[in-house]
């Protein structure tokens, strides 16, 4: 667009900034082409880059379902919801890519963090998915977890990650129904399903819970902290992972499953879900990258980028020659 | 089997509106890059209208649209007196029919 990225007139850094924290706190939403702290861009690329990788690597889990899903019509709501995640995905990039083309950095250099490491992506996505059920309770409560998550972030402060937000949150609930569809036919199933659903709810619990990041304990980290000043984000992880447990876990017991960990109870008189720690240095783990499908969908990844380069190359015309 | 990159062209951001119905305006999607205006169009499709009802799509390449400046921006709030352009600064006229409607009916009940 023209214009954007202008120069700003001669005010001094603090004067912008006061002005910047004045919008923000009116409520105002900021804009790409709009004057922001670097500090606030930094904190977008992180977490929209992070958001917008986990979604294309969101998509590998339940890919590996689309051969062998039970039915055809179980098949095409498959393959449409790995569609969608590989949309997002789109979304989300192309909001991070704005962020980044005044730094010069693009779509390519985004992908290369993420092929070397650097960039990391969400610890659900490193998890095996070897049953079917493991298809279903992913659409249920992995996609149940990123819909809290994401519709308190429909309030950001930055316009263009709440547009996208807003497409994709449309999108999620037809996931959440569409995983809910196949865990209650498991529930309503055969003995054999039934157990076969509850070891895929076993097995994804811990990773639910690590999906909203470390409690903070009374110490909000300090880019918690800034993100909630900035207002990209409006809740506490804790708080988020509380809302996760109000709506799900009440779910999961009418279903007449259980839950790993019997301690999980909830406090009339505080309010809130007492429940067991999930290991926190075993996400840490996970999300540097040894979790265990970690390396194997990374590989993925970088080979299905490599292999379709030729396609790119075609479409802008650019020449290869062969040495 | 090695290969080399000779030149280095760029994907284009894109800009994608689309239509739901004939009597609808266009609406502004979202943004893509793609290498030319027809493989704007086919991922628009794909990515944006893969459920909604659409009758009818633009796409623009984002460098050809004038942005009003970030700063101007702000001069865009209409000033609190403009009643007289706004249906709300003529709400007194339904009580006056009313009013003369009423009169006509007693002169009438008079003759």
């Amino acid at each position: 667009m023209i214009n954007q990225y202008e120069k700003t007139d001669e005010k001094t850094y603090n004067e912008q900034m006061d002005a910047f924290m004045a919008r923000i706190e009116r409520g105002e939403k900021i804009e790409a082409d709009d004057w922001m702290p670097d500090d606030y861009r930094q904190q977008l690329i992180k977490l929209i880059s992070m958001h917008g990788v986990s979604e294309i690597m969101g998509a590998l889990p339940e890919k590996e379902w689309v051969p062998k899903a039970p039915s055809l019509r179980r098949k095409l709501a498959i393959m449409a919801k790995v569609q969608d995640e590989m949309g997002h995905g789109q979304l989300l990039i192309r909001v991070a890519e704005d962020l980044m083309a005044p730094l010069g950095k693009t779509r390519e250099d985004l992908l290369d963090d993420l092929f070397t490491g650097r960039l990391k992506f969400h610890n659900v996505f490193h998890m095996e998915a070897p049953t079917w059920a493991d298809a279903g309770v992913i659409g249920w409560l992995v996609d149940g977890a990123a819909i809290i998550t994401q519709t308190m972030s429909l309030d950001t402060s930055y316009a263009p990650y709440a547009r996208a937000l807003y497409r994709i949150c449309a999108e999620e609930k037809f996931h959440a129904q569409h995983g809910e569809s196949i865990v209650l036919t498991l529930a309503e199933g055969t003995p054999e399903q039934r157990d076969m659903l509850q070891d895929a709810v076993n097995r994804w619990w811990p990773a639910l819970l690590m999906f909203f990041g470390p409690p903070e304990d009374g110490a909000i980290s300090s880019n918690q902290q800034r993100n909630m000043q900035y207002k990209i984000r409006t809740q506490t992880n804790e708080e988020l992972r509380q809302a996760f447990f109000n709506k799900y876990v009440p779910r999961i017991f009418h279903l007449g499953l259980t839950l790993p960990d019997k301690t999980i109870r909830f406090d009339e008189a505080e309010g809130k879900w007492h429940y067991q720690q999930p290991d926190w240095e075993e996400f840490k783990q996970i999300v540097k990258g040894n979790g265990p499908c970690s390396k194997q969908r990374l590989q993925l990844r970088t080979m299905s980028y490599k292999e379709t380069q030729w396609v790119r190359d075609a479409l802008l015309g650019n020449q290869r020659e062969v040495v | 089997m090695k290969s080399q990159l000779h030149d280095k062209k760029e994907f284009s951001i894109y800009e994608v509106f689309s239509q739901k119905n004939p009597t609808s305006g266009f609406v502004h999607q979202f943004s893509l890059l793609a290498s030319d205006h027809e493989v704007a169009m086919t991922m628009a499709r794909e990515n944006f209208l893969r459920r909604e009802p659409v009758v009818n799509i633009w796409v623009v390449k984002r460098e050809d649209i004038y942005v009003l400046p970030p700063k101007e921006r702000q001069y865009l709030e209409r000033l609190d007196n403009k009643a007289y352009r706004e249906t709300k600064g003529y709400g007194d006229l339904p009580s006056k029919w009313r009013y003369h409607k009423e009169q006509y009916e007693k002169q009438s009940e008079v003759k």
